[in-house]
């Protein structure tokens, strides 16, 4: 088997590692500042000398997962905010994507103004289950080509009306993907054939449009938006092969300097089958995004929501981070927003447990993913794994006494990607899927209690 | 031609389900799409579920006695989220300690039920009703 060179070029940093498939080994591995606002592939010279500097092997394929430039931006329109507006977000998440904006019912004048200045990658159109609701996405449609931005459109709606919407906006010159309804039924989540689409959209044009093809003298294939990358690389970690045994249900966390994403990879949706389910069906590979939760750009509006933090110390070191953003990190403040960043982001990914007293006893019916026995918490990204006090970050994410409804994680061992190995090895999941598991196994490092 | 789309489901803290499970069974014989949000259903579930699905109609049950708070303010809701084409109906035991039902009929009513039904109602006059129902409003099932 060959060997690769992976890189993950982010917002602040790229990444990268020389992978030994046949040893199963990583050979080398290093990082610099990411040059995204000049010229990608200057980044990806100086990782790759750095991590040369020691050995001499031959690279058979070279491949790349970016978040630059903004990463994948989309826009999500439903039409009830908790079903079709809620899938096609997590179907945006799931394909690796932020979503900058969401709409839901009909769309008016503003905030078809907003979506025409977000110079937004893709926009995603849901609403109406199949041989339901037509009228919104009908709606919606007409509005769209009165815009005069183009971008390609991916349509996941009632299916009845499909044809026409696509004729009706590949006539003013928007690219239309059709794609299976992400809701065809009242809450069925469906959204791997739209996050496939997404991937295949961000290959064919998105990658162009942002400048990364400049990319292709250096290296042989930009595969993935980071987000994905390091999803197909969890998803494996837990699920396994039919060769290697994955290591069952887990969470994990990446702290940025605008976003906390938070992953979890479940067996199973309803966990206690005595709990009724509401609402729309969760997926049971699951990210969500929290883009007001961050340590840099959204540092001040994450202390403004722990007003017990409040002290004049902190808020000189929060205005001083807001005139700087590349500020270097003052770890005990620091560690305080991040907690802040992994408590919030947590609750807001995981389920909820409703008690109601009937006449004929309690009874219980949970909305939203059951994580309590997810017993696997892994830390991802600089701001965690830099941190000394990563145990006690991520540990935020557990169920808190008074908080017994919100379906976090009971207990649970704690994990750090400390060689930023996660991002760059989602790249091989498609073609090594066994080595990606073991590598992960043995080298993500496992905090103990302090 | 595609089938008509009925929501269904228990409203409130009720968890009744034999009921619940005839009528899918019942109104899916009778040619319609049933979607049954089982039971404890709130008010906003119903909205969701038929603004989403473009039902024609949405058939609420009640067993446990509090069916008068549960659905108070139903009928408004759905008139402001534009459903008020949307036929509402209701049965089961929807009250306690009101043995006269034509009382209740009308309480329910002035609530914006189209049909209401006394406990042991025959479940096919429920489906004539609707059918009928349908059909004034131009549409045949």
């Amino acid at each position: 088997m060959p060997n690769f060179c992976l890189f993950d070029v982010g917002s602040t940093y790229t990444k990268g590692c020389i992978v030994d498939t046949d040893q199963e080994i990583i050979l080398a591995q290093a990082s610099d500042f990411t040059t995204s606002s000049t010229d990608i592939s200057i980044g990806i010279e100086k990782v790759k000398q750095k991590m040369f500097k020691d050995i001499t092997v031959h690279i058979d394929k070279t491949y790349v997962c970016s978040s630059a430039k903004g990463g994948l931006k989309m826009i999500a329109i439903g039409l009830v905010p908790d079903l079709t507006l809620k899938a096609a977000q997590l179907a945006c998440y799931s394909a690796g994507a932020k979503v900058i904006k969401s709409y839901s019912f009909e769309l008016n004048q503003k905030e078809l103004d907003e979506i025409e200045n977000s110079n937004c990658d893709i926009l995603l159109l849901s609403g109406g289950t199949d041989g339901g609701n037509t009228s919104s996405v009908r709606h919606n449609a007409n509005q769209l080509i009165k815009l005069k931005s183009r971008f390609p459109i991916i349509y996941a709606g009632n299916k009845s009306c499909q044809d026409e919407i696509k004729t009706q906006l590949e006539q003013v010159g928007f690219e239309c993907i059709l794609c299976a309804n992400v809701m065809p039924s009242y809450g069925i989540l469906e959204v791997d054939e739209c996050k496939n689409k997404i991937r295949e959209l961000f290959l064919k044009s998105i990658v162009k449009a942002k400048g990364l093809s400049q990319l292709n003298e250096v290296i042989d294939e930009i595969v993935l938006p980071t987000p994905l990358s390091v999803f197909e690389a969890l998803k494996l970690l837990s699920k396994g092969t039919k060769n290697e045994s994955g290591i069952g249900d887990l969470i994990a966390i990446d702290i940025g300097g605008a976003t906390t994403d938070v992953y979890s990879m479940n067996e199973k949706l309803v966990v206690n089958e005595e709990f009724g389910y509401k609402g729309l069906q969760e997926p049971l590979e699951k990210r969500s995004v929290e883009g007001d939760l961050g340590l840099r750009y959204s540092a001040s509006h994450v202390y403004e929501l722990k007003t017990d933090l409040h002290s004049t110390e902190f808020d000189a070191y929060i205005n001083e981070i807001n005139n700087n953003p590349h500020l270097s990190s003052n770890i005990e403040l620091d560690t305080q927003l991040a907690s802040t960043c992994v408590d919030i982001a947590t609750q807001r990914h995981v389920g909820r447990l409703e008690t109601s007293y009937t006449p004929m006893g309690i009874s219980y019916y949970q909305t939203g993913k059951d994580c309590r026995n997810v017993k696997q918490c892994i830390g991802i990204g600089g701001p965690i794994i830099y941190n000394p006090n990563a145990r006690s970050i991520l540990s935020q994410c557990l169920t808190k006494p008074n908080q017994k409804d919100i379906l976090l994680p009971i207990e649970c061992e704690f994990y750090l990607d400390k060689d930023y190995l996660i991002s760059c090895l989602g790249l091989l999941s498609k073609q090594y899927p066994d080595v990606v598991i073991r590598i992960l196994k043995k080298k993500l490092e496992k905090l103990n209690h302090v | 031609m595609e089938k008509i789309n009925v929501v269904i489901g228990v409203i409130g803290a009720d968890v009744h389900a034999v009921g619940n499970r005839i009528i899918d069974y019942a109104f899916s014989q009778a040619g319609f799409n049933v979607i049954n949000l089982g039971v404890m259903v709130s008010q906003k579930e119903f909205m969701d579920a038929a603004i989403e699905t473009n039902a024609k109609a949405i058939i609420v049950s009640s067993l446990y006695g509090h069916g008068e708070l549960d659905c108070r303010g139903m009928g408004d809701m759905l008139k402001e989220a534009g459903l008020e084409d949307v036929l509402l109906y209701i049965g089961g035991n929807l009250v306690v300690g009101k043995s006269d039902f034509s009382e209740v009929e009308k309480l329910f009513k002035s609530m914006g039920f189209n049909r209401v039904y006394p406990p042991g109602a025959d479940i096919n006059q429920g489906i004539e009703d609707l059918k009928n129902d349908l059909k004034e409003k131009g549409i045949y099932a």
